[in-house]
This record gives structure tokens, C-alpha cells and sequence, in this order.
């Protein structure tokens, strides 16, 4: 699945200046960011659109001729693109290729890590981080300057447009941040729990301070045991959780099981880790976390 | 870890760096080493010998006698070498003696010397493999059913099949589909001499064997391999599609389109394992390139001669080699559909005469492609970057099919 979002040059401009920077961004979240900053001098392609699953995807090979021939390709990283390494070695790519989660401070997976036994000494790897970085908005300002970075590098001629798309777009990011703090600082301090499908949402919960429950591990991949479940019922029990939200890459059969177990009913849907379509309520990251704080807000108010 | 550095000398590993190598990982420790170990397994042709070969020392190899001549795959990661040997009813197993752990940001890896299991499985013509999502099936083309084993268990040396029945012995297989089996499924129409049983298409089966589908229309079904999320199959009518969707089987015929020669079809197929996409041979001086999902779902690839045997480069994804029957190897970029560059490796080796006729075989090993010279006795060791030889390995006897198994690990 390619989206492509050319610009809007008029003819001219396309002939003043030489082909426009070619840029892939791995999922439609990054894909937004991207296009704020590159404006109307980036060729952009976006592998994982709306509303589909960036941990899942399998790779096709127009995504790896995308890829042989871009000028940088945007991922998150942190293992979120399951795909990504592969793609690129398929493609043969010299592209730049930047991480957006090397810019931001990561949480590290609660799940992760490993020991190794060598002999009787006991070895501690570290395991993986969260990759669900941009669901704090101070994490997505940190994505707009690793971009705006990455175009200067590709482009000098246009650095000065992305460091001004930059500058503005972040003056829009810190609007949301503060519209989001102010909407959970008027909930009530214990009535701050909810539950998704996956754990997607632990950079919310750090930065604004709802708690998520979720049966799933930080992929969509890993699947949740008969105990995982048990044990998430008696938490939602414990803490008083409130509400229950699907997910717009997840099926609900899970949810709704633990919806009919716990007598709580699906509140709406989070947009995790990718955009919606562009009728729907979320097309942009602005859009994305604006619905996602306010379906949240609004199902743990009601009474 | 368990090393064990026996056989015909000390084993000698391929370790990069010092004594002490940093790998770049968030590891609080050093290791001893990053290990590079190839080892190749060929079978002869006239008779039941596989030799087992380091690639980088190939004075350390050990020999196996099985009953006959042996298909060989690598299987669960590599751990194991499977022998088929369909003429003689039996399947054989090896430790490569090569395993990884595989630890999220790295893999260890753990290296003996090979061994062949004690046990091993006869039935009447064994035939297709299929090794996936942890299971190997082997269909018994003149039983009606297939064996199932589970891969984990069958690297720890554990050999317990769990029968799966078909209601007509036939030339076809048995796949691992999300909750379901698939399994190619045979006409009933009476046969008479040594005439195939017509195949008639794929359905998704239980593990007992009964029918959780229709019946997907395949004619001729044949070449199964699976990239991504598709299992894909040659048919007279196209190439067609499975794939899981909830606890059902989707299905979709791409059909060959009309700009493609006609009355060719596709037979052997092989999946990529970095990009969903696969490559199959359109009749014998052809290849095709499949793309399950976008169109053009084929886009083909003429060869200057006849198709011997072709390999998908699994460190360089988008490469695919293929030798033909003038003895050269070609290099295919798989998506610009094109060969890039082409060498002799080999003396002709024609393919008139009977398919099973001892002609090479090719796999790839690394940066290398290994090639079975049954005439010279010789595995030719080429580089996969400008396909020059780089040595050859002297094998007794027909060296026929080759397996690789090994790669690239961290020792502690």
C-alpha cells in the first residue's frame, strides 16, 4: 500500500529548481509529520496508510522500489516497522534512513529484556523500547526537528521552508499539548483508567496521566493468554477503570470479551498507530490526538 | 553453549575481530566473538551419501549413508537437514549441528559437528516439504496422507508425526494456514499404469483431516511456497493465492495474463523472505515474478537457455540466481524483472534426457552461491557480487542436491 502525496507545484516552480527530495515515510503518522514540514518541495510516499497495522505489514515490491528510489526514508524505529530492515535491504536504497525515535527520550518495554546464563553468571541484555513514541506531543516536537534535519541535509536549497514549516507546525503541537493537559487535569484524579487493545499508549499515560490497561504487549503481533486476560479483568477490578476503547487496527472480539466480562462498554476508538482515512475523524496527527484525548476525556467524565 | 571442535580437525570458526568482540547492542558485556559458519550438505545422485562440508574449512566434513538418493532441506531454522528420498520411502534427518537463539537484537549461535538421528520416517513416497510457522509436512504421494512434525521438537532431535489423512494418494502437499491445513486435493476419476492422479485445487482442512472449506480449483496444483502473509501455487489457469483472514482461508486466482506466452505455466515457485513476493519458473527458459497483492501480478523474465535450478539470495532480497543450461548463472534483480549479470561456472549440462538426470544445483551460502558440478565432482563456491569463482570443494562420488544451513551468530 503506497500513498503518494505529491505536491501542488505550479508548473513553474517544478522547473525552477531540480526534482523535489523523494521521501518515504514508513506509516501514515510519521507520513503527516512529514508532510507538514516538507510542505510543497518533498515528493512523499507513505508505505503503511490509514487505518492499517505498521507491526504486521508485509512489504511489497513497489514499497521496495519506493524505497530504491528515495532520498530519505523516515521511520520510527525501535523495532515499531517490523518490516523495515528487510525492505531496505531488499531495495538497495543509498536513501538517508532516519529513526524519528533517535531525537526522543523512549520508554523502555516493560515486557523486554533477557538473561543469559554463562555458566553460573546470570547476564542481563537489555531488551526493546516502546516505539509509541508520538503519543505525547512533546515526543512528536522531537520528530519535527529530526525531520526538518533530514530535509536540510537532502535539500539546502529548501531548509529554510522546512525549518519555517517546523517552527510553525511545532507552535501548533504545543496548542494541542496544552488543550490535552487541561482536558485531563479537569478529570478527577481517580478516575484516570482505562483499557485499549494493545499497549500503545504508555507515552500518554507518562506525559498526561491516564493509566491504560491492555491484554496485548506492545505489538499487535504478541497474542494475549487465557491468564494475561484473567489477570487484566481483576487490574480493570482494582483500579476502578472506566472506560474501554477499540482500536482502529484491531479487531474488537478481544475487547469485547473483556467489555461483557467487566460490565464496562466500549467507549469509542483510539486512533494508535495509524491515521485515519481522510473522512474520518482523525486524517492528521493534530486531528489523531485531538479525537483520541477527547473520546478519552469525555468517557471517563460521563456519569 | 556447547562447542564442540571434533571431526576431521579443529573446526575452525570465522571470527571477526579480537578475541573480545563488541557487537553494538545495549549488552552490558563483551562476547567472545561474531561467528560466520556456513556448512554444506550434498547428497550424491546414484547413491544414498551425504557429505557434510564446512564452506570455510572444507577438510572438516563428515559422511552419512542413507537408503537412496536424497532431496535435502534445510529445516526448524536450520538445525535440522531433511533427506527425502522419494524413490526409497524414506526421510532421514541430520543436526547441522549449527542452532540459533535467536535473542531479539542478536542471535547466539551454537556450533558441533553434525549428526544424523537414529530415527527416521518411511512411508510410500515421501516427496513435498513444507517447512512453516513451525511445522514440517511431508506428503506421502502414494499414501494419502502427510506427516506432520513439529519443528522445536524436531531440532531437539524429537521425531513424533501426527498423521494427517487425505482422501486420495496423490503428487501434492499439506501446508500450515493460521487455524486451518491446507492440502492439495485429487480428483476421484480412475487412473490406470503409472498415469498421475489429476489434481484439482487446494481446501483447508482440520488437523483430522475434514473439510472447513470449499474446494479452491487449481488445476494441475503444483509449486507451493509461502512470502508474507500468502501461500501461493502454480496452476494450468494461473498462479493461486491463500491467506489467512480471521479463521477463514481467502482465495484468489491471478490468472496469466495475455501478454505473457501462452500455454507456459508455473510449477516451482520459491517465496522471498524480505519482500512479499516470489519467483517461479514460466515454462523451461522462463522465470516469473509473482507480486501476490499489486499489479502486474507477473512480470517475466526471459532466459537466454533452459533453466536448470534457480535460488532466492536471502541477504540480498531484491537477487534471485539461476542457472541455465549453457552452465552460466545469471543474477536477477527480481524488482526491475531483470538479469543483471551472467558467468559460466559450469560445463553444459543439456536438459534433454530424463529431469532426474545428474545436472547441478544450486543454494546460496552468504555472500556466496554454491554449485553442485556432478560431472567434475566439485562444489564451485561463487560470489554473489560479481559471480567469479572463488574456489571449489572436491566432493566423491555425483554431487548432486545441495542444502546450506549456518550463518552469522554471537559466541559468548
Amino acid at each position: 500500500m503506497i500513498l503518494r502525496i505529491l505536491p501542488a507545484l505550479a508548473l513553474t516552480t517544478a522547473a525552477a529548481r531540480a526534482e523535489p527530495p523523494q521521501v518515504v515515510a514508513t506509516f501514515s503518522i510519521i507520513g503527516d509529520i512529514a508532510a507538514q514540514v516538507g510542505g510543497d518541495r518533498i515528493a512523499l510516499e507513505v508505505l503503511v496508510g490509514p487505518d492499517a497495522d505498521a507491526h504486521v505489514y508485509e512489504p511489497r515490491p513497489r514499497d521496495a522500489m519506493a524505497v530504491a528510489r528515495a532520498d530519505v526514508v523516515l521511520t520510527n524505529g525501535l523495532g515499531f516497522e517490523g518490516f523495515v530492515d528487510r525492505l531496505i535491504a531488499a531495495s538497495g536504497t543509498d536513501a538517508a534512513v532516519v529513526a524519528l525515535t533517535d531525537g526522543a527520550e523512549v520508554l523502555e518495554d516493560p515486557a523486554g529484556g533477557h538473561y543469559h546464563y554463562i555458566g553460573d553468571q546470570a547476564i542481563w541484555h537489555a531488551g526493546a523500547h516502546d516505539p509509541h513514541a508520538w503519543q505525547a506531543v512533546p515526543h512528536a516536537r522531537a520528530y519535527v526537528a529530526t525531520i526538518a534535519d533530514a530535509f536540510c541535509d537532502a535539500d539546502a536549497d529548501g531548509c529554510e521552508a522546512y525549518r519555517a514549516n517546523a517552527a510553525a507546525y511545532t507552535q501548533e503541537l504545543d496548542m494541542l499539548d496544552a488543550e490535552i493537559r487541561e482536558a485531563v487535569d479537569a478529570l478527577p484524579e481517580d478516575c484516570r483508567t482505562v483499557v485499549v487493545a494493545h499497549n500503545a499508549f504508555r507515552y500518554f499515560q507518562e506525559e498526561y496521566g491516564i493509566a491504560f490497561l491492555s491484554p496485548q504487549g506492545l505489538s499487535t503481533e504478541s497474542e494475549a493468554s487465557a491468564a494475561d486476560v484473567a489477570g487484566l479483568i481483576r487490574e480493570i477490578r482494582d483500579t476502578n477503570a472506566r472506560a474501554i476503547f477499540a482500536e482502529n487496527i484491531s479487531d474488537t472480539r478481544l475487547l469485547d470479551r473483556i467489555a461483557a466480562e467487566t460490565g464496562l462498554e466500549l467507549a469509542g476508538t483510539l486512533y494508535s498507530d495509524a491515521l485515519s482515512g481522510p473522512d474520518g475523524p482523525a486524517p492528521t496527527y493534530l486531528s489523531m490526538m485531538r479525537h483520541n484525548a477527547d473520546t478519552i476525556t469525555s468517557a471517563l467524565a460521563a456519569e | 553453549m556447547f562447542r564442540t571442535f571434533a571431526g576431521a580437525g579443529t573446526l575452525a570458526l570465522m571470527v571477526a575481530g579480537a578475541a573480545v568482540a563488541q557487537d553494538s547492542q545495549d549488552h552490558d558485556h563483551a562476547h567472545e566473538g561474531d561467528v560466520t559458519l556456513y556448512r554444506l550438505f550434498v547428497g550424491d545422485h546414484a547413491s544414498g551419501q551425504v557429505t557434510a562440508i564446512d564452506l570455510s574449512e572444507p577438510e572438516n566434513r563428515w559422511s552419512f549413508e542413507t537408503t537412496g538418493q536424497t532431496k535435502l532441506f534445510p529445516v526448524a531454522g536450520g538445525a535440522v537437514v531433511a533427506a527425502v528420498q522419494s524413490d526409497d520411502d524414506a526421510v532421514h534427518f541430520f543436526s547441522s549441528g549449527i542452532s540459533f537463539e535467536d535473542h531479539g537484537d542478536h542471535a547466539d549461535i551454537s556450533v558441533t559437528d553434525p549428526e544424523a538421528f537414529e530415527a527416521s520416517l518411511t512411508g510410500p513416497r515421501p516427496f513435498h516439504l513444507v517447512d512453516h510457522d513451525g511445522k514440517i509436512v511431508i506428503n506421502y504421494d502414494r499414501g494419502g496422507y502427510a506427516e506432520v512434525l513439529d519443528s522445536a521438537a524436531l531440532a531437539r532431535g524429537e521425531i513424533d508425526p501426527q498423521r494427517f489423512p487425505q482422501s486420495r494418494a496423490h503428487h501434492g502437499f499439506v501446508a500450515p494456514m493460521g487455524a486451518s491445513w491446507l492440502s492439495t486435493v485429487a480428483s476421484d476419476e480412475e487412473v490406470t499404469g503409472d498415469a498421475s492422479v489429476p489434481r484439482l485445487g487446494l481446501q483447508a482442512f482440520d488437523a483430522e483431516g475434514n473439510a472447513t472449506g470449499d474446494l479452491a480449483t487449481c488445476t494441475a496444483i503444483h509449486g507451493e511456497a509461502f512470502s508474507g502473509a500468502y501461500l501461493v501455487a502454480g496452476c494450468r489457469e494461473g498462479v493461486l493465492t491463500a491467506t489467512a483472514s480471521g479463521e477463514r482461508v481467502e482465495y484468489e486466482m491471478l490468472e496469466y495474463p495475455a501478454d505473457l506466452p501462452q500455454d507456459l505455466t508455473t510449477g516451482t515457485i520459491l517465496g522471498s523472505n524480505a519482500i512479499q513476493m516470489f519467483l517461479g519458473n514460466h515454462g523451461p527458459d522462463g522465470l516469473v515474478v509473482i507480486d501476490p497483492v499489486d499489479e502486474p501480478h507477473f512480470t517475466r523474465i526471459a532466459l537466454p537457455f533452459r533453466r536448470v535450478d534457480f535460488a532466492l539470495d536471502p541477504v540480498q532480497p531484491a537477487n534471485a540466481f539461476v542457472l541455465t543450461e549453457d552452465g552460466s548463472l545469471h543474477r536477477i534483480n527480481m524488482l526491475s524483472a531483470e538479469i543483471e549479470q551472467s558467468a559460466r561456472v559450469t560445463e553444459p549440462y543439456s536438459m534433454d534426457g530424463h529431469w532426474n538426470d545428474a545436472r547441478p544445483r544450486i543454494a546460496m551460502a552468504g555472500d556466496e552461491v554454491v554449485v553442485t558440478d556432478p560431472n567434475a565432482g566439485l562444489v564451485r563456491r561463487i560470489s554473489t557480487e560479481d559471480l567469479s569463482e572463488l574456489g571449489t570443494i572436491e566432493v566423491e562420488g555425483t554431487p548432486y542436491n545441495i542444502a546450506v544451513a549456518g550463518g552469522s551468530g554471537v559466541i559468548h
